[in-house]
């Protein structure tokens, strides 16, 4: 496909290779993207892990967005570390709501998650962008935002070069809880348990709806924890539309990772890495960036389809077992 | 029946190996034209392995077929209907919401240009069923149907198809006593018709009912073969259980007498919102086995979910302990000292995805010994896990393993070791011994005799009438979301059991009889 367009591929590869993570500013950079799929990759997992199709991260990351910003625009006078716990409480609580609010429907009138989830993203990001271009908007910016927040409430940026911060740090202390969570915790066993089987989680005296309402809170609260880490780290204010899809993205994340920690941190890594390439191919070349997202959609396929072939060649033997077992118990 | 007549099935030296496990080995088979074969073995013994082999369903590593003494490879059951195979299976394969003819002539329906001739498969339908008396309306729809009629229509599914063989996998097992005595004479009918039937069971009583000849087969190997003169019961059982079976179990009677479980005109609905438990109300004491018996599907499942708290009565109360726990949530019945082991073991009774050590302590993975802290002790875990595996003799490559790959019998282990080992006092379990074999079911009755010792009231359901008459101290039948009667174990008979269990008999007296006490020691 380089070819066609003209370019050298060799050229284009080593590049978004050098790029992304063949220099100390090329890897602050890929790490700095990485930081908001880590997050929206936890989102899901927990999500799916528990049995909830909650695609509302993106959203929910929104959601988390506006109130740190707001937390960290309007609360003045508290020390650093102070404001900016305050600020992530504030998107955890945000975007915990925006989940717990379809764990509701779903829970208690057994409306779809999918759908609502979906009808929540639209709903949270219109909402936002409303809110950042009347009431919180400041007189002549051009796009519709909020102020800057506060310098109490910036997270501490490593480089000059890079807009990498302190979020990464807190993207892998979430990623190192949720392992311990759901392995050595007994309501993660349960999260766990009920995503596996819920039939058997009631029958074994398992309260499903109020831990199914906990889990699309924390998976919401990830979210917005990520849209946080974003507005305090990266952009400095709620910009709207600032998401470039991190929670759909987050999507793929977990799916990719199998929902495992080391996997999220890994595909997180991965997407990051091909994004900044990608760019710098198009510094380079004439290769459009866009071109590392077909690049990513192959991977995905690719794994996609590796992963269908273990789940056959395992369903297929699993029948011939089953029926093997069937037959002699 | 003529010892000369030709062979309609000749299977020679069949050997399938399912990854770890040898299924069939080196096993003959031989069916006579026009005979009633009788397939006999324990459950495991490669019984259904080898019909399935014969449908096309399994492809055998080793051995060949000749069916009307024409050799055959039989890639699938699309051929082996060819070949005129027919089988009926286990579970019927039929599509509730239509009509029997409909489902007769799914698959193969008579054509007019480009639509079905409704007229010819009704008549189609008709003529096979007056020709081999398989009394059946073809208008009606299946969902309204009984189980016996429905397996009634499975039979002629394989006849439209023209099958000269006809494979009955276990066909009693969903059966009444009456159904399958209506069921023998209709495969007495096929085969005066000219149809040749192998007839799958592991009930000593079919094989004297209906056998012209039978084939034995134990861990996976032919044992033997019985023919018409030399069929009795002691044969059959010795060739299929390699040993006397113990038949009784034995009773020490109870010290203790308290009344544990008691309901009073419980009335709740099933899925579709049909009164699936009518008025019911019975007691069970401490140290005392009461069996429900019943066909399945007159709310046994519903009475026992309401029971234990998964579903909801519409009216009526019930108690534990003296304490009113209807309509309370699963983890507050629990709470009482109740242990429930469901009739759904895969889909409700165990987590199969999750490890043997993981099921055997869920529900009760928030006691403190459990615990360091905020965390799970799995290594206190892991001891308690293999502990149990022991004392139930759990049969696992490991307590790591998950759940999925023990077999039926170890699975339901499994689940009585997670809800007998915390000394409960109220044992609920709804056909404890489905799908299980000889040898478990034998482990999993002593379990159940042992709790029973140590004062616990145990409520079983039970569709096997044998299993009903062996541990019951009191038995009572459901029919269509009622108690129809209750029976002392030791006067009634199977016959009158069943006269109740399909509604024919009822008694009048049971909301009375549930008040009082009776003791059988």
């Amino acid at each position: 496909m380089i070819l066609l367009n003209g370019d050298n591929p060799i050229m284009a590869y080593s590049t978004m290779l050098q790029r992304s993570v063949g220099s100390v500013s090329g890897l602050a950079s890929t790490l700095a993207v990485a930081t908001p799929y880590i997050f929206t990759g936890l989102s899901v997992a927990v999500a799916f892990r528990t049995g909830l199709d909650n695609i509302g991260s993106e959203g929910q990351l929104y959601m988390g967005a506006m109130a740190g910003a707001l937390v960290g625009i309007y609360l003045k006078g508290f020390p650093a570390v102070l404001h900016i716990l305050l600020a992530i409480t504030a998107g955890v609580v945000a975007g915990g709501i925006w989940g717990w609010i379809f764990g509701w429907l779903k829970v208690k009138i057994k409306v779809d998650l999918v759908v609502t989830t979906i009808m929540g993203n639209y709903l949270a990001i219109l909402f936002t962008s409303y809110l950042a271009n009347y009431p919180f908007k400041p007189p002549r910016a051009p796009i519709g935002s909020t102020y800057f927040v506060v310098d109490s409430a910036r997270l501490l940026r490593f480089f000059d070069f890079s807009t990498l911060n302190s979020g990464i740090l807190v993207a892998i202390l979430m990623l190192i809880l949720y392992h311990v969570f759901f392995n050595h915790t007994k309501t993660g066993f349960e999260w766990k348990t009920i995503g596996l089987n819920h039939f058997f989680a009631r029958y074994i005296g398992m309260n499903v709806p109020r831990q199914k309402l906990w889990a699309m809170f924390i998976s919401g609260g990830f979210a917005g924890m990520g849209g946080v880490i974003e507005v305090l780290g990266v952009q400095g204010r709620f910009v709207q539309n600032m998401s470039p899809g991190y929670g759909y993205d987050g999507i793929l994340v977990a799916l990719l990772a199998g929902n495992s920690a080391p996997g999220i941190f890994a595909v997180a890594i991965l997407f990051a890495a091909l994004r900044i390439g990608g760019i710098g191919v198009e510094q380079v070349t004439n290769v459009p960036s866009e071109l590392s997202q077909v690049l990513r959609a192959v991977i995905i396929l690719l794994v996609a389809a590796q992963a269908g072939i273990f789940y056959f060649a395992k369903a297929r033997r699993k029948k011939q077992h089953d029926l093997g077992n069937t037959v002699r118990s | 029946m003529n010892t000369s007549a030709p062979l309609a099935v000749e299977m020679k030296g069949i050997t399938k190996i399912f990854s770890t496990q040898v299924a069939n080995e080196n096993v003959d088979l031989d069916v006579r034209k026009g005979e009633i074969h009788c397939l006999v073995g324990e459950n495991g013994a490669g019984k259904t392995t080898l019909m399935n082999i014969l449908y096309g369903l399994i492809h055998p590593d080793e051995g060949e077929i000749n069916i009307f003494g024409h050799h055959v490879q039989i890639q699938n059951p699309m051929q082996a209907s060819r070949l005129g195979i027919g089988m009926v299976h286990q579970h019927f394969k039929l599509v509730e919401s239509y009509t029997v003819t409909e489902n007769v002539i799914l698959g193969l329906e008579p054509r007019k240009s480009l639509f079905i001739d409704r007229e010819a498969a009704y008549q189609a339908t008709r003529d096979i069923s007056a020709q081999y008396g398989l009394a059946v309306n073809p208008n009606a729809l299946i969902q309204d149907l009984p189980v016996g009629v429905r397996q009634r229509v499975e039979i002629l599914k394989t006849l439209y198809r023209g099958s000269n063989i006809i494979i009955l996998d276990e066909p009693t097992a969903v059966l009444t006593p009456q159904e399958s005595i209506d069921l023998f004479k209709t495969v007495e009918h096929l085969v005066k018709g000219g149809k040749t039937v192998i007839f799958i069971t592991h009930k000593v009583k079919e094989v004297m009912a209906v056998a012209d000849r039978v084939t034995v087969l134990r861990h996976a190997k032919k044992v033997g073969i019985l023919e018409r003169g030399d069929i009795t019961e002691a044969a059959i059982t010795t060739m299929m259980v390699g040993r006397e079976m113990m038949l009784a179990l034995e009773k020490k009677p109870s010290q203790h007498h308290e009344e544990m479980l008691c309901l009073h005109g419980v009335t709740a609905k099933g899925d579709r919102g049909n009164l699936a438990v009518k008025n019911v109300s019975f007691n069970c004491r401490c140290g005392e086995i009461v069996t429900i018996a019943g066909v399945e599907g007159n709310g046994q499942t519903e009475l026992v979910e309401t029971i234990t708290g998964l579903r909801k009565a519409v009216s009526g109360d019930i108690t534990i302990n003296g304490k009113s726990i209807v309509n309370h949530s699963p983890a507050e019945v629990r709470a009482t000292g109740l242990a429930h082991v469901p009739a759904d073991r895969i889909s409700i009774g165990l987590c199969v995805k999750e490890k043997v050590s993981e099921n055997l302590i869920a529900g009760k993975h928030t006691i403190k010994d459990f615990q360091k802290g905020i965390f799970l002790d799995w290594k206190k875990i892991k001891e308690y896990a293999l502990q149990a595996v022991k004392e139930f003799d759990i049969r696992t490559s490991s307590e790591e393993d998950l759940v999925q790959n023990l077999s039926g019998g170890n699975m339901q282990k499994v689940v009585l070791a997670r809800e007998l080992l915390f000394q409960s006092k109220l044992l609920v379990a709804a056909s404890p011994t489905r799908g299980v074999d000889v040898a478990a079911i034998e482990a999993i009755h002593q379990q159940v005799l042992k709790a029973r010792e140590s004062g616990c009231a145990i409520l079983v359901v039970s569709t096997d009438l044998d299993e009903v008459l062996q541990i019951s101290d009191r038995i009572l039948v459901m029919y269509n979301g009622e108690i129809a009667g209750e029976f002392n174990p030791n006067t009634t008979t199977k016959e009158e059991l069943g006269a109740y269990m399909i509604g024919i008999l009822r008694q009048e007296n049971m909301i009375k009889s549930a008040s009082m006490v009776i003791t059988h020691d």
